[in-house]
């Protein structure tokens, strides 16, 4: 009698199993390298660990989308909302996303209905500059992994959502947090590896890029971004970043920034992890004179070392938060093997994959005060009358000469990521045109407590729009076409194979426009602010459309004079899902 | 939920395990057919004295009531559960013992007045069931726990406590407390369920002794009282914990008595069925 029911038990369970949910196969590094130019499924944050946003589906054409409709919306619920600012993730017909407050939800395609919800506890002293969000997920074999605001990083089972490891990046009562989705990156040393950067640039914090194995969260290697911080590789200390004291004065440099908010980009050609290095700490550039590198840079790492290849700074010495975190794009242009940047100080960057050669800067935004171009060197030539003044000589030696400067602090680009179609050859950039009123104070380094030396306030440039959708090509720097919106884009960018442009504004609209020249050919009302990036995907022969609306971010708590062009724009957390269905597109 | 309990249904019957209607229920819980089917499936079911639950009988905080479910009346008790009918989270811990009698105390959320219950499997697949009927007044578990909104919370996160005591029967009684909010997920201002959802308990030279799961219902800072057979020679009882958001929970209770004048305890308990 006891021997058959001890037998029988695992069957019940396994069988369970089989009811509960499609059949889901491991996400496999190869689908990972490969998710460009697989329409099926987005399993990266960027659709492709390139970030080009390029879907080549082209079932959705200029036209039908007219005739999209919506397949379901899902509430992220709760009395919880605030900004959502994630993309989503696609795979065997599941959708994974991660919202405000850490949560992160399994739903699937079909019907919009949720499989599972996590919700992280956050305790009460976790300390996000810029809102309670999060910027997607990962996925890897049979883990889905992403970060928290109390600056940890969960790694989720796909099924069942439950917890298989959890790991500290740092301890959050020090400013720092994560919000970035993570990045898989293949290795020969380590297996896959998940590579995450720290958030809390505004609290003095150290920035640096981390991998883990994605079995179990344990740490491979480590980089600072803040030259003099060493290293580790495999728990030893391994090399230096750049030269201790060589663009830092003093002491600064232990508390000198570069946080790596933003995650990074990964390149399989040139086998380099591209990320993004925000502003020095504090803001006060009078403080740290030298370079301070490697901050306001774009760095490219080895990821079986943790090495840094190359190092690009695009604002040296920065002095107005051009917190240079922004994605790298890789992309082939005209042969070279090229990555391409839209800096927050508002210049469009073209470098050489390979060695971060400096190839061309151009302006995307229409005024740019603080340097007057990029010199052949690709170095700023700075306007030293459009630098802040340094407190020190302020008659009270308190407050320094205000000065107005463009672009502001929120930058002509900031989180929202932009788009590539290797078909226009354009990259699709969602800008903004505003400047700020700004001064420098006497600051000391707190723990925990913000670290700027600077008073601030933000206005717009120009009457009618701040946000602005840029068409540029980087062969030549030139605006090709400019779509103008009223309130500030912060939302990222979608192409596809067909000559789209998808992107939402804070207006609630989930806009497609014609890639070649902007012209707007649907819209759509979600109700909320969109502030996070589009997908898309096939699914059963459809070609779908997924967003979150939701607003929130930077932009409401940090807005200045530009919160009046976003005053009645209301909160949410609404997961919109679009298709075209198969008669409406076979019609033509 | 009805497909899961149609299927087990159809695999009880189809493998010939008894199936039949679970007997009446001498509390008369308007929950009990849902719970002897969400929790009890798969085995006869009969009620049984020889189970005890004990609770204060004046409730005087909803959020920390005192339970202890004892079935060491019974022989070879592979597993036991605590549960709450009318709870809106019924089912508080399961203890598989192992290496520990089928004992625990421990403090429970009460959500209303309610039925508790411990039911114990022995080794011949027969849960049997003990209850008894708890008057209280309500709110201990759509209540925030009461370190929530507290900073503190996380500063005291895991902090343990514990000691042993030398029984005359040969086990060892531990009582031990870690700090945790155990929130349940439904108090009004969205908090989310967080609790401790594993405890291994282990001799300090890695035997097993018994693992203890448990639920949102179990109160804040968990305090449990288990009776455990602390394998000769070692000095202290490992416990290891792990809540809902993955972190782990390390302490060490030291046995504080001299280990040579303690006779050899040994018993061979019997493997429950492997679990899901």
């Amino acid at each position: 009698m006891k021997s058959w029911k001890v037998l029988i038990a695992p069957s019940v369970c396994a069988m369970l199993a089989g009811l509960a949910a499609p059949a889901l196969a491991d996400v496999s590094i190869e689908d990972i390298v490969n998710d460009a130019t697989t329409t099926n499924d987005v399993v990266t944050s960027g659709l492709g660990t390139q970030g080009q946003r390029y879907s080549p589906l082209k079932t959705i054409n200029a036209d039908n989308v007219a005739q999209l409709v919506p397949a379901w919306a899902m509430s992220l619920g709760g009395e919880k909302m605030r900004g959502q600012q994630a993309q989503a993730l696609v795979k065997d017909g599941v959708l994974y996303v991660t919202g405000s407050y850490s949560r992160m939800w399994a739903v699937d395609v079909k019907t919009g209905r949720e499989l599972w919800q996590y919700d992280h506890r956050l305790p009460e002293g976790i300390l996000p500059c810029c809102d309670v969000v999060n910027r997607g997920a990962a996925l890897i074999n049979d883990k889905v992994i992403f970060g928290t605001l109390d600056a940890k990083l969960v790694a989720l089972n796909q099924k069942t959502g439950k917890v298989v490891w959890t790991k500290e990046i740092d301890d959050y009562k020090g400013g720092y947090s994560y919000t970035a989705a993570p990045l898989i990156v293949p290795s020969k040393a380590h297996g896959p590896i998940v590579v995450t950067g720290v958030s809390g640039g505004e609290f003095g914090i150290v920035g640096r890029v981390e991998a883990r194995k994605v079995d179990d969260g344990e740490l491979v290697w480590s980089r600072p971004t803040i030259e003099g911080h060493v290293g580790t590789l495999n728990g030893k200390p391994s090399t230096m970043t750049g030269k201790q004291g060589e663009t830092w004065p003093g002491d600064l440099w232990k508390t000198g920034g570069g946080a790596t908010w933003l995650g990074g980009t990964y390149d399989p050609e040139t086998n380099l992890i591209f990320v993004g290095a925000g502003n020095p700490a504090p803001w006060n550039s009078h403080m740290r004179p030298g370079d301070n590198k490697w901050s306001c840079s774009r760095i490219a790492i080895d990821p079986e070392t943790g090495n840094i290849k190359w190092g690009y700074q695009t604002t040296p010495n920065d002095g107005w938060d051009y917190d240079g975190v922004n994605e790298v794009v890789s992309f082939d242009l005209n042969g070279t093997k090229a990555v391409a940047t839209a800096d927050r100080n508002g210049f469009f960057y073209v470098l050489g994959r390979e060695d971060g050669k400096f190839i061309s800067a151009t302006p995307f935004v229409e005024q740019i005060s603080w340097a007057k171009e990029i010199g052949k060197d690709g170095r700023p030539v700075f306007d030293p009358a459009n630098r802040p003044g340094d407190p020190k000589k302020a008659a009270d030696g308190k407050k320094g000469s205000s000065i107005f400067a463009v672009p502001s602090f929120l930058g002509g680009k900031n989180q929202q990521p932009m788009a590539y179609s290797p078909d226009t050859k354009l990259f699709y950039v969602p800008a903004n045109e505003w400047g700020m009123d700004l001064h420098n104070e006497p600051v000391t380094y707190k723990k925990g407590a913000a670290y700027l030396g600077a008073g601030f306030t933000i206005k717009p440039i120009f009457e009618d729009h701040i946000g602005a959708l840029k068409a540029v090509d980087p062969a030549t720097g030139k605006i090709v076409w400019t779509y103008k919106n009223r309130a500030p884009l912060w939302g990222g960018v979608l192409t596809t194979g067909s000559n789209l442009v998808f992107f939402g504004t804070p207006e609630g609209e989930l806009k497609a426009l014609d890639a070649t020249d902007g012209k707007q050919l649907w819209s759509f009302n979600t109700g909320s602010g969109i502030v996070a990036p589009p997908i898309t995907w096939e699914q059963d022969g459809e070609q779908y459309v997924s967003v979150l609306s939701g607003w929130g971010g930077a932009v409401p708590l940090w807005g200045g004079e530009v919160a009046k062009t976003v005053a009645n724009l209301n909160q949410g957390g609404m997961l919109w899902t679009f298709k075209l269905p198969k008669k409406l597109a076979e019609a033509k | 939920m009805m497909r899961t309990a149609f299927f087990l249904l159809f695999l009880a019957t189809s493998f010939g395990i008894a199936s039949a209607a679970p007997p009446q229920d001498p509390l008369q819980s308007p929950n009990w057919q849902d719970m002897a089917e969400r929790l009890l499936s798969g085995h006869a079911i009969e009620f049984d004295e020889r189970v005890k639950i004990s609770v204060p009988s004046t409730v005087e905080n909803q959020a920390q009531v005192p339970v202890t479910a004892d079935a060491r009346a019974l022989p070879n008790v592979v597993k036991m559960i605590v549960f709450a009918d009318l709870n809106p989270i019924q089912h508080a811990l399961t203890l598989t013992p192992g290496q520990a009698a089928p004992f625990i105390s421990f403090r429970m959320k009460i959500e209303q007045a309610t039925p508790i219950r411990a039911a114990a499997l022995t080794s011949d697949g027969v849960w049997h069931v003990g209850g008894i009927f708890l008057n209280a007044a309500g709110g201990g578990c759509s209540a925030p726990a009461v370190g929530r909104g507290e900073a503190s919370w996380s500063e005291t996160l895991g902090q343990a406590s514990g000691r042993l005591w030398r029984e005359a029967d040969g086990f060892s009684r531990l009582r031990f407390r870690i700090r945790h909010p155990m929130d349940t997920g439904l108090a009004k201002d969205n908090t989310p369920a967080y609790y401790i959802e594993r405890m291994e308990f282990k001799g300090n030279k890695g035997e097993p002794l018994a693992l203890l799961e448990m639920y949102e219902p179990v109160s804040q800072d968990p305090t449990l009282t288990l009776l455990v057979r602390l394998p000769a020679g070692d000095t202290a009882l490992d416990v290891q914990g792990r809540d809902n958001n993955g972190a782990i929970y390390r302490s060490s209770v030291p046995a504080p008595w001299r280990q040579s004048i303690l006779a050899p305890t040994k018993q061979l308990l019997e493997q429950g069925p492997a679990r899901c």
